[in-house]
């Protein structure tokens, strides 16, 4: 009798604890079959004037900004390191934005590709301009257009580190947190 | 014991050597500001696809010569092949001669001479191992141009024109150059830029 009175109780803890296991776990599963499906990033057009602005609006932040495009080699190969950049310092109050320099025509197809690719979620544009000398000439007069190039300022909107062909992980990481730590 | 000695050894010279060659490139921020429209070219002296030597003098077209900068495996380079060439017979008659220059550490003298007969490139075409003229000239993407007057007078640097795309070209820069040179006019426009592969330096 004192022994049923034992068991009894842990017999029926055990059994809810088991349930309610099985239960997580087919919750886990109901959840993680209705994760959404990765979204393709979203590349948008832009032109010099809106380039100018994005460099020259008041920042309550340091950005990064990095000029690619997918036929450039080096840039391709800087990628995955400015893609762990982004998630480690984007936590850090780091705006990073890329523009990309191919055709209009990789807007919707290789350039979205190549992001999901390199699971990048920075913000990305395409310069869609006829000629590429304003935009060259905005970002940095003495920049030749040799690609990749990267730029970034502080949060008063000062180019505090600037980059022609593939970049310095080392050195760029440096100057980002000096950045950051400053804003 | 020896042959773990032989093994660290061994590892270190590897370390060594991926540091030396991580190392070796210099970046497009490092080289030299192009030398100002109006500086004069030195004679320069560079080895053709054939390993021959050539020096400016020997190349140099009588009103005039364009050096381009330009790649094998550059897409942008490789788009304006047909309109290099293009440029190389049309003014050739008219005395003026294209040099291409290879200066890209990561495509060797045989690359070059093999991706010119591929794409029917025939005017002379130069390699600059160690970048010597690339430094000289300030040079950092490819395609880049220098159009040098009969007396290597810098008058023209920058791009061919305003688009790798041949439909959407709007601004013939270089060909508006060598035509004000030709006629005996100032040039209106005397720098252009473009986009372009960064030259891989060695």
């Amino acid at each position: 009798m004192r022994l049923s009175r034992i068991i009894l109780p842990v017999g029926l803890s055990v059994l809810l604890v088991s349930f309610a296991a099985s239960a997580q776990r087919r919750k886990s599963r109901v959840a993680s079959s209705t994760k959404p499906a990765p979204v393709k990033p979203v590349v948008k057009p832009i032109n010099t004037d809106d380039l100018k602005a994005l460099i020259s609006k008041q920042k309550d932040k340091p950005l990064l900004l990095n000029f690619w495009a997918t036929w450039c080699d080096p840039c391709r190969d800087e990628f995955p390191d400015l893609v762990k950049i982004d998630g480690e310092f984007r936590p850090q109050s780091l705006d990073f934005v890329t523009v990309s320099l191919d055709e209009m025509t990789e807007l919707t197809t290789g350039v979205p590709k190549f992001l999901v690719q390199m699971k990048a979620t920075m913000p990305t544009f395409l310069l869609n301009v006829t000629d590429p000398e304003p935009a060259i000439n905005a970002v940095d007069p003495k920049w030749q257009g040799d690609l990749p190039a990267t730029f970034l300022y502080n949060e008063k909107g000062e180019v505090v580190f600037k980059h022609f062909g593939r970049v310095d992980t080392a050195e760029l990481r440096t100057a980002i947190e000096k950045a950051v730590k400053k804003s | 014991m020896k042959k773990r000695n032989v093994s660290v050894l061994l590892a270190a010279l590897l370390v060594l050597t991926a540091a030396a060659i991580a190392g070796s490139g210099r970046t497009n921020s490092e080289i030299p500001a192009p030398p100002a429209i109006g500086a004069t070219i030195e004679e320069f002296s560079l080895p053709d696809v054939n390993g021959q030597d050539r020096t400016l003098k020997s190349i140099k077209g009588k009103n005039g010569t364009v050096l381009i900068f330009i790649a094998v495996q550059c897409p942008v380079s490789n788009a304006y092949n047909e309109r290099m060439e293009k440029l190389a017979t049309d003014y050739k008659s008219k005395g003026i001669a294209v040099v291409g220059i290879n200066a890209n550490g990561t495509e060797d003298a045989a690359a070059v001479k093999a991706h010119a007969a591929e794409k029917g490139l025939s005017f002379t075409i130069l390699k600059d191992p160690g970048n010597k003229i690339a430094d000289k000239l300030g040079a950092t993407r490819t395609p880049e141009v220098y159009f040098l007057d009969g007396s290597n007078k810098l008058l023209y640097h920058g791009r061919i024109d305003n688009s790798q795309n041949p439909s959407a070209i709007e601004s013939n820069d270089l060909k508006d150059a060598l035509d004000s040179a030709l006629a005996g006019k100032p040039i209106e426009k005397t720098e252009a830029k473009a986009f372009g592969c960064s030259i891989k330096r060695a």
